[in-house]
């Protein structure tokens, strides 16, 4: 594990798979962490790295608690700067691969970072799961507000939880699906594993570009689409 | 040194609350049993931009005014958004321990908006002082209106924006609080040099080389994409009554028609009132008018 300066604070970058090859960084979902991609990265045919994101692991909490998915993609853009950096890199790009909060991560680092990122698989999992036209962060009925004050409280009581329950601003998306769809327009290749089950609003937006593909609902099976694009 | 500005009065308290491990900067007039009246300041002011609305406004409340994280006295974060600066609110609401009015202006206005949302049991009436957003057309947090482009090339200027200046500590400063003042009436034409300097007096800090603001560059630059529109229709939810103020007179940092008014539809209750001869900094530039208002539809509780 290496810890990067990023902003003002440090993030845990994590190798979970040596060796040459094309890169890939895993984008872990809300409350997971770099150790949730271990048995994945044995299907990658390069070299794995994983990210905690801020609040989460081996990274550090924001002072103050602020977290939106543009800086965890500017934490994961550091990241990308750093694998570039690397001695081994062979390539000045890298594939990206993220679930629930971590996928979104993964489509605005994609659209944003179209030259460093050649293509992305977006997986199911947690944050960033509510939103739609109607933004939710500033539209509380009780049970938001009740999950502001479930946010204060655990922040203020020790020992400190496993992650930053200030991170829980990222569950539901404050913004409207059309915001979502420039970033995958942007973007080079993007893969949505498909099982049926229902998508945020920002994902079926997002799926509507022309560069994006449906992939296999296996984590495994899809990343094996996505190394064809590594190449 | 000393400075004074005609009408305005310091406060005559001052501490710390802590709010998601900060620490931040409040400041107090009047007479503590009194009902108690929050002030949020804008987009790079601080709490002291208040020092003449408050004196009028105590005579018959308590009134507090809170520096935003990143700004004044308060500490500065590792990063910024919206919800954070929302729940500071909130928490100087919890500290202040009883229902309490909140009048905020500019950016201020919406972050008091959005806190009487989160914590409508906390907040008697609000009053937003011409805090209704910047037009549609910026994407950004006021400071990032300038920047052209596609959102996903604006994050990534971001991104490039933090790496290069987030250990930055300050501006170019300004050989002396004048220059500081002047430069600052650039952006402000409408106000004073004369108060520019009071504000400056308390909203800078002297580093070798000159004075600088007290504000966090970062704060101009941590947001990231954002559009004001989106949280417009929340307002709807607002169980207290809103008087929404602004002055008559054209200013860039003030929210025009049609934006407003569409904006301002959602509010259940809500009431107008419009300062003539003021622009975006109508507490500043007709505190008198600006406090009457602000008695009037507070003491209706």
């Amino acid at each position: 594990m290496k810890r990067l300066a990023s902003g003002r604070y440090e993030i845990a970058l994590h190798e979970l798979r040596p060796g040459p090859g094309p890169v890939l960084l895993a984008l872990h979902a809300l409350g997971g962490g770099a150790h949730d991609w271990t048995g994945l990265a044995a299907h990658w045919l390069g070299r794995v790295y994983a990210l905690d994101f801020a609040g989460h692991g081996g990274s550090d909490w924001a002072r103050g608690g602020s977290y939106t998915p543009e800086l965890h993609a500017a934490d994961a853009d550091t990241a990308l700067a750093e694998l570039g950096e690397a001695p081994l890199a062979e390539l000045g790009e890298a594939c990206l691969v993220g679930a629930g909060l971590g996928a979104y991560v993964a489509l605005l680092l994609a659209g944003a970072r179209p030259a460093r990122v050649a293509a992305a698989l977006l997986l199911p999992g947690r944050g960033l799961d509510g939103g739609g036209p109607a933004p939710r962060p500033f539209d509380p009925g009780e049970e938001l507000n009740a999950d502001v004050w479930r946010m204060l409280a655990a922040r203020e009581i020790t020992p400190r939880p496993a992650f930053d329950p200030m991170l829980r601003g990222c569950e539901n998306d404050p913004r409207p699906p059309d915001y979502a769809r420039p970033f995958a327009d942007a973007a080079r290749r993007l893969l949505f594993a498909e099982d049926g089950g229902a998508r945020p609003p920002w994902w079926e937006a997002a799926r509507g570009a022309q560069r994006a593909e449906r992939a296999p609902a296996d984590a495994a099976a899809a990343l094996a689409v996505l190394s064809s694009a590594a190449r | 040194m000393e400075i004074s500005y005609p009408g305005a009065v310091a406060p005559e308290k001052s501490r710390f609350v802590r709010s998601l491990g900060l620490r931040l900067h409040v400041v107090e007039w009047g007479d503590e049993r009194a009902t108690p009246v929050l002030l949020t300041h804008g987009f790079y002011d601080h709490a002291r931009s208040f020092d003449t609305l408050a004196p009028r406004l105590a005579e018959r409340f308590r009134v507090l005014a809170l520096d935003s994280r990143g700004h004044g006295d308060s500490d500065w974060p590792d990063a910024y958004s919206w919800l954070a600066d929302v729940l500071d609110v909130v928490n100087v609401l919890r500290d202040i321990g009883r229902p309490t009015h909140i009048v905020g202006h500019s950016r201020g206005g919406g972050l008091a908006t959005d806190a009487a949302l989160l914590f409508p049991e906390g907040v008697l009436r609000l009053v937003n002082i011409d805090g209704f957003g910047p037009p549609p057309t910026g994407w950004e947090a006021e400071g990032m209106r300038r920047y052209e482009g596609t959102v996903p090339e604006l994050l990534a200027a971001f991104f490039d924006w933090r790496r290069t200046n987030v250990e930055r500590r300050s501006f170019r400063p300004s050989p002396s609080l004048d220059e500081l003042a002047a430069r600052r009436r650039q952006q402000n034409p409408r106000l004073s040099l004369e108060w520019l300097r009071y504000f400056a007096f308390y909203g800078a800090r002297e580093i070798e080389g000159g004075f600088v603001w007290k504000v966090d560059p970062y704060a101009a630059r941590g947001f990231g994409p954002w559009r004001p529109e989106w949280i417009a229709p929340a307002w709807r939810r607002l169980r207290m009554p809103m008087l929404a103020l602004w002055g008559d007179q054209p200013d860039a940092w003030g929210l025009p028609d049609p934006w407003r008014s569409e904006r301002l539809a959602h509010v259940p209750a809500l009431e107008r009132a419009v300062v003539a001869g003021a622009g975006h900094f109508l507490h500043i530039e007709k505190p008198a008018e600006t406090a009457r208002l602000v008695v009037d539809f507070l003491g209706r509780t």
